[in-house]
């Protein structure tokens, strides 16, 4: 059986499909418990057509053959890094995940605002770290901006998006996307903060823009992390995958002092920070959690 | 809450003539569950399956349903239920045993939804007894099965009541039991704990029962009930809820259940949470089959 005949094209594979060689779930396994990354058994097949690019690219024929290279000493971090780019290619969407939209404007935001409600400047402050192409941070800013509009009303909100790729931070700051990134934006959404540009292609108008601040920056760079304070949230959707141990610790330590008391860290849907800290409070909103840095008055510090 | 709500609660639950007596099974049934697997004999499950007719036949459905993948459908019960293993068989006993003592038509809550909560909480008390290494896992999930029967006596015994309580709770978007205090005063807490008194459940049932919104105030079992309160929690955050978007933040480490269970079992400190959530949502969709397999025709029958 080859690789290319496990994959099926349909999002919900039928029962007649050649089951999937158990050597995937170990992978997915393995992939789990290094990297904090969970594949649904669902989409398992999604798992087994990244292997299978990557065989195809090293030559190697059987998936055991290629679980032995992902367990062996010398090759593994390499190998694993490889395979995550397969396993999280063209997955980044404007609007990805609605339920962490939801936990922050149903249950979040009214929060905030109810906490801030006594201050003389109402601020909120959303780091979009590792922010790629742009299609995170202009997401938030467009609930923001509806949400200016009710909650936060005479709210200054500032988003913060950085990412280490120069030419990512470029294409962010255009801001001109294709369907493909536009495929879960509705329409409601593309008519009030988008422009047309060009041929099937859509641009976020200048409202949207102006909420957003784009940066270069390394997560490592300890001097420049140390100067991100006072954020009430931050987003960090697979990126933390890339990083070893130790230095994703680090990442995890900056961000919980980045964050203001009662604030919160999004990772990606199904990313998971693996006890790396034990400061935070992983908490639940419907269909999504997220890491909490305890207020001050919930005495649970 | 006051002896003579209590009092009120009671007598309602006692005198309304459509509410079920404890449907003939259903002990026998509880017992059989209890046992450890090996000692849970065939020919027992098979009598109680044969029963009631009705039982019996939505019994076979399960078992030819394509959930359960077999070649052919099974010909008799004792067929069923060796293709479909002594604790599937247990799980759809009590369910279509509850199912059948308390009709479903005109619910305030929809039934299916109803199901997939109480079946989903059985299901991840079950693992959450497994991944504390604790030995009941059995009857983990029975108390999760269960936890929620007051819903179903204040359907019965309250409907207009509780009808106006669970519209309130969707269209605010709060809990269930928050609406049902500030509607009726009282929870399905109480209403089902005097509906597992009258039927002389076992304690830690009527504890479960009584106290999963509010472990710290049982007065027994507590490790139990702190279990399905967790449970109860995370499915109403993965998709097996009332069927509605729940507007909270739930903390379920900063949750007093959580420090009654850790006395317990100190290995909760290593459960990932975040891979338990995961692995919670590869098994709603065998959560929603299973229900309708059980239940397409119940509702039918009504």
């Amino acid at each position: 059986m080859t690789t290319n005949q496990m994959v099926s094209a349909s999002p919900f594979p039928s029962p007649s499909v050649a089951p999937i060689d158990p050597v995937f779930r170990q992978i997915r396994d393995l992939v789990y418990k290094v990297c904090g990354i969970f594949q649904l058994e669902e989409k398992l097949y999604l798992m087994a057509d990244a292997c299978g690019r990557r065989m195809k690219q090293l030559g190697v024929r059987t998936p055991r053959e290629y679980w032995d290279l992902l367990t062996a000493h010398s090759s593994r971090e390499a190998e694993l890094r490889q395979l995550l780019n397969e396993v999280t290619i063209g997955e980044t969407c404007l609007f990805r995940s609605q339920p962490q939209l939801d936990a922050l404007r149903k249950v979040i935001l009214p929060e905030l605002a109810q906490d801030k409600n006594k201050q003389v400047i109402k601020r909120l402050r959303i780091w979009s770290a590792g922010c790629s192409t742009g299609e995170e941070p202009y997401t938030l800013a467009m609930n923001m901006l509806e949400e200016s509009e009710h909650l936060l009303k005479g709210w200054t909100i500032e988003i913060l998006a950085t990412d280490l790729n120069d030419r990512s931070v470029e294409t962010a700051k255009a801001g001109i996307y294709g369907d493909y990134a536009l495929r879960s934006t509705s329409e409601y959404f593309r008519r009030k903060y988008f422009t047309p540009a060009g041929e099937k292609k859509l641009e976020v108008r200048p409202e949207v823009r102006e909420l957003i601040t784009f940066s270069r920056l390394n997560l490592q760079d300890d001097s420049r992390m140390l100067f991100m304070k006072g954020m009430d949230l931050i987003f960090c959707c697979n990126v933390l995958i890339y990083f070893d141990g130790p230095s994703k610790s680090k990442v995890i330590d900056h961000y919980y002092s980045n964050l203001n008391f009662g604030g919160y860290f999004f990772l990606g849907t199904s990313e998971s920070l693996l006890k790396l800290n034990d400061k935070f409070h992983l908490v639940h909103f419907p269909g999504t959690i997220a890491y909490w840095k305890p207020s001050l008055k919930s005495g649970k510090l | 809450m006051s002896t003579s709500v209590t009092a009120i609660i009671r007598e309602r639950v006692q005198s309304i003539e459509t509410m079920p007596a404890i449907p003939t099974i259903f002990l026998p049934l509880l017992d059989l569950l209890n046992l450890p697997a090996e000692r849970v004999k065939l020919d027992e499950v098979v009598k109680l399956v044969s029963y009631d007719n009705s039982i019996a036949a939505q019994c076979l459905r399960a078992a030819s349903s394509p959930l359960f993948g077999l070649a052919k459908s099974p010909e008799s019960i004792k067929g069923a239920v060796i293709a479909l293993g002594l604790r599937k068989v247990q799980t759809i006993l009590l369910t279509c045993c509850l199912g059948n003592a308390f009709p479903t038509k005109n619910w305030p809550l929809d039934p299916t939804v109803f199901w997939r909560h109480s079946l989903g909480c059985a299901m991840v008390c079950r693992k959450f007894s497994e991944k504390l290494e604790a030995e009941d896992g059995d009857r983990a999930y029975m108390a999760g099965l269960l936890h929620d029967l007051g819903f179903m006596v204040n359907c019965i015994a309250f409907p207009k009541e509780f009808a106006a309580a669970a519209a309130h709770a969707s269209q605010k978007q709060i809990s269930l039991d928050d609406a049902e205090l500030a509607a009726m005063g009282f929870t399905h807490c109480e209403s089902g704990r005097a509906l597992a008194e009258r039927w002389n459940l076992a304690d830690d049932m009527v504890q479960v029962i009584a106290h999963h919104h509010a472990p710290e105030q049982g007065e027994s079992a507590q490790s139990l009930v702190a279990l399905v309160h967790l449970s109860d929690l995370l499915c109403r955050m993965r998709g097996l809820g009332y069927g509605y978007y729940e507007r909270r933040r739930v903390d379920l480490v900063g949750d007093p259940a959580w420090g009654i269970l850790l006395k317990e079992y100190q290995n909760l400190a290593g459960v990932d949470l975040a891979l338990f959530s995961f692995e919670l949502d590869e098994a709603v969709g065998e959560v929603f089959e299973l229900v309708s397999t059980i239940f397409g025709a119940a509702k039918a029958r009504d």
